[in-house]
């Protein structure tokens, strides 16, 4: 499927590089991807940190057409789960929980994976050094 | 056993010491002497099973300690002896310190049972066969016991493995122990033996006419023992040691000895049911071939005879050492299945094949031998 | 009488978890209820320390992704960063690479196959299968000087050209005979069909919703090798691998095929190498490296399923952001779905044949 099809298909959304970036539900386009276009190996869900906001970038590709899709979406803190539609995205949102601390609705069984249960802060985040006490240099008598 | 006390007793007034001391060692002597021996051969077992395994797996085997690795398995012991005895604080302290002495008993009391020649057997009842088969399941109690008493989940399902293995294969074992005496007509194992005498000396073996009876009964010795493929209770990639898993030091030796001294007594019992126990396998006694002096081949002989014996239960040993080296586990199940669906059904069967080839034995099959 | 059930700490210390995986098993006899991966034991922050680091000095870590096949992961890393940079590789330096990868892969089946049967329950493939796998990494050492972190790729080129070429000839005439010796000790052993023919059968939907790919995934029948439309295989000839058994053994088997593919890729390289003699390279300054503003990704076909790495940068010498997508995280997974209502030492030989390593896993 070509990308300016998809474009046409999906609504509010603009083409950076190969990447399709999404405004609207992106429940809604993995579900139609899913079961109209048969992208049915999820390979990733990427977070990275932008600041204020943190982009997903969720990797489809269709083992029927053999073709690759990258969707984009940007989110605060909240963001849409697809475990519905796919049984890995479990774990994919569980690292980002863990990394960045962004909570997915409707994925109720978050928890830390790498990290230990107790431990403050998310790692992969842009802010993590400078806010964990624990760290060597940040001296936080608080914490000693 | 007289000949032999004779022997002894005149042995000893030659020497100028009198007769009670002899009456009195005599008994105690052979259990000393099994002791030892014992020693040596779980010892010598243990190293030959190493060398054994790393030459099918093209290793060299332990050869540091001592010459060729000889002592390796001693420097190992003694590792074991200096090693601490850890008790779980939360285990039932008295079954788990007494597993590892109960398992040794019937070990023990197994050994003297056993007919290494003519002459040579220290307990020698008429149903040798049932006491035997009542002592080499024994084990199993303190194996099972070592296992609760751990308060382990890996120990306990270890010991549950080991009590439904060794309750299934004790069955099959039983009927084909059965056809055994049905054929020999006695239940004691220097008469089994004698039964097996046959002028073409491997013709006689009981193994000719009951080769499936010794299948089933070399099978059901492996699962006895615990041994690949059926090592599930100690399966180490599943239950990592199994029921003892939380034994360490002397107990944990105490284990493993007792395993390879009932792995030594099983092959010999094979040996005896099926392989003619002392028995020449060429009819006639080399010794008396060789040596022309009547005196000096009659002690030649009993020597023979336990040569034969051992050498026939180390080829038993090869094999199973083998097996271990090339086969797999078999899943539990699988494991029960196979005893309760195949093995039995044909144990039975033997038995009865084994019932009418004794029907006919004042016929012409057994005259020919 | 209340039924209870048993909770089952498998890991992480077992001999058969591979390292540093913990399974909260939840029995009922023998029989697991749910399972529960915990992982993390082995988690040093790759993607974190990227973004401190400058790519050279990053490069050598990559390799500690898969300790069993580094190269696949120093390759994908130098990929990347070439992507951006714009450089193709030379054809000599091209094929060279696909022979060390494919050497990899062999090294790294080689031990999987050793350490199944080893948690199967039988010993010795154990060490035929290190035998055989040592003359590899024996042939790495000498070409790298490394055993396993052969750290041997860097940015446009290769720290050297390829030497000892009779060891790889050695290597390719002993091994065909030697896999045979697996196939006659292993596949056809009544013991070891019972124990994974139609044992973990993995559905291809449910293999593709989880996200397992590589070796797995075509055992499931799926025909998906990221190496035919890899520009690196470019004029390889070899069909991928694709059974239909879905089970344990069909995983097994696929791989002891996989060998046969690799040393065949193996082959075709060494034929090419002698039509291309000259040695050149594209090497850049690292020192200076900076790669463009942008986002980076691709991605290979490494033993353990589709590995990726996507990498951000804003211009600067370190990574805005560096993410690693390895197949055995997903694999891991699995075993949630996988093992349920399975009996214990099944569970062992289905978390075997899916060929998880740890630090892939964490990270």
């Amino acid at each position: 499927m070509d990308l300016e099809e998809l474009k046409t298909l999906i609504e509010q959304c603009e083409l950076d590089g190969n990447k399709i970036c999404i405004k609207n539900s992106l429940y809604d386009i993995v579900n139609i991807l899913k079961n109209k276009y048969s992208y049915n190996l999820l390979k990733s869900i990427t977070a990275v940190d932008l600041g204020d906001e943190t982009e997903l970038i969720y990797n489809l590709y269709s083992t029927i057409d053999e073709e690759d899709v990258i969707l984009s979406v940007k989110v605060k803190n909240e963001a849409e789960s697809i475990i519905d539609l796919f049984d890995s995205a479990k774990a994919d949102e569980n690292e980002i929980y863990d990394m960045f601390g962004i909570s997915f609705i409707g994925n109720d069984d978050l928890k830390r994976l790498y990290m230990p249960e107790n431990w403050t802060g998310f790692p992969l985040r842009k802010d993590y050094v400078q806010d964990d006490t624990r760290l060597a240099w940040n001296d936080d008598t608080d914490n000693a | 056993m007289n000949y032999l006390y004779h022997l002894y007793i005149e042995f000893l007034l030659n020497h100028g010491i009198p007769k009670m001391f002899g009456d009195i060692t005599f008994f105690i002597l052979p259990f000393c002497i099994i002791a030892f021996a014992l020693l040596i051969v779980v010892l010598g077992l243990v190293l030959a099973e190493r060398k054994l395994l790393g030459w099918f797996t093209q290793r060299k085997g332990p050869n540091r300690v001592g010459w060729w690795g000889l002592l390796q398995t001693l420097a190992d012991a003694f590792k074991l002896l200096i090693k601490e005895n850890i008790t779980p604080e939360k285990s039932d302290k008295f079954l788990f310190n007494l597993a590892p002495i109960l398992v040794f008993v019937p070990v023990m009391t197994v050994l003297c049972m056993i007919p290494y020649s003519s002459e040579f057997t220290f307990v020698n009842t008429s149903t040798n066969v049932i006491l035997y088969l009542l002592l080499a399941a024994f084990p199993v109690l303190s194996i099972f016991l070592g296992g609760w008493a751990s308060n382990n989940k890996y120990s306990l399902i270890g010991a549950v493995r080991a009590v439904a293995q060794v309750l299934s294969y004790e069955i099959p074992m039983t009927f084909v122990v059965l056809s055994v005496i049905v054929l020999a007509s006695s239940m004691n194992l220097t008469s089994i033996t004698l039964a097996q005498y046959s002028r073409f000396g491997i013709f006689g073996w009981y193994l000719l006419p009951c080769v499936v009876g010794f299948g089933i009964m070399f099978i059901c010795t492996l699962a006895e023992l615990n041994r690949c493929p059926f090592d599930l209770p100690e399966a180490e990639s599943e239950l990592i040691c199994g029921y003892n898993t939380e034994y360490s030091g002397m107990r944990f030796a105490l284990f493993y000895l007792s395993e390879y001294a009932l792995l030594f007594v099983s092959s010999v019992f094979l040996a005896i049911m099926f392989l003619g126990g002392y028995l020449s396998p060429f009819g006639v006694y080399l010794s008396t071939l060789l040596v022309n002096d009547s005196f000096m081949s009659n002690i030649l002989i009993y020597f023979e005879q336990a040569f034969w014996l051992i050498l026939k239960s180390c080829l038993i040993i090869f094999a199973i050492i083998w097996i271990r080296a090339t086969l797999p586990r078999l899943a539990s199940f699988d494991l029960l299945k196979f005893s309760w669906t195949i093995l039995l059904p044909l144990s039975i069967f033997n038995l009865f094949f084994m019932v009418i080839l004794k029907y006919l034995e004042g016929g012409a099959i057994c005259a020919l031998f | 009488m209340t039924q209870t059930t048993l909770k089952l700490n498998l890991g992480p210390q077992h001999p058969s978890t591979h390292g540093v995986l913990r399974l909260i098993l939840e029995l009922e006899g023998e029989k697991i209820l749910s399972c529960e991966p915990d992982i993390g034991y082995l988690h040093r922050g790759m993607e974190k320390m990227a973004e401190g680091m400058t790519y050279i000095q990053y490069l050598p870590t990559v390799d500690r992704i898969d300790y069993l096949a580094g190269c696949f992961y120093s390759e994908l890393f130098c990929r990347t960063v070439e992507k951006a940079l714009g450089i193709t590789l030379p054809e000599r330096v091209r094929i060279i690479r696909v022979i060390l990868l494919e050497l990899n892969r062999i090294a790294s089946h080689l031990l999987w196959i050793g350490a199944f049967l080893m948690d199967l329950g039988a010993v010795s493939p154990f060490f035929y299968a290190m035998r055989e796998r040592e003359m590899i990494l024996r042939y790495f050492e000498k070409l790298t000087g490394q055993r396993m972190m052969y750290n041997y790729f860097v940015f446009g080129g290769i720290r050297k050209d390829i030497d000892f070429l009779e060891d790889i000839d050695e290597i390719l005439r002993i091994l065909p005979s030697k896999i045979q010796d697996y196939e006659r000790i292993i596949t056809d052993n009544p013991i070891f069909l019972q124990r994974t023919k139609a044992k973990g059968i993995l559905e291809p939907e449910i293999a593709l919703n989880n996200s397992v790919t590589g070796v797995n995934l075509r055992a499931s029948g799926i025909n998906y090798d990221l190496r035919i439309t890899d520009k690196l295989y470019e004029g390889f000839e070899f069909s991928p691998v694709v059974l239909e058994g879905k089970d344990a053994w069909s995983r097994y088997k696929a791989r002891i095929l996989e060998l046969s593919t690799s040393m065949n890729i193996i082959k075709q390289g060494l034929d090419r190498l002698n039509e291309n003699k000259t040695f050149e390279q594209k090497l850049i300054n690292p020192l200076t490296l900076k790669l463009p503003e942008g986002e980076f990704y691709s991605e290979i076909e490494a033993p353990r399923g589709l590995a990726s790495v996507y990498i951000k940068s804003t211009g600067t010498e370190t990574p805005y952001r560096l993410k690693w997508r390895t197949g055995s995280y997903y694999s891991v997974n699995l075993l949630r779905k996988l093992l349920v209502g399975e009996y214990l030492n099944d569970a062992i030989a289905i978390a075997g044949s899916l060929d998880i390593i740890l630090p892939e896993v964490d990270k």
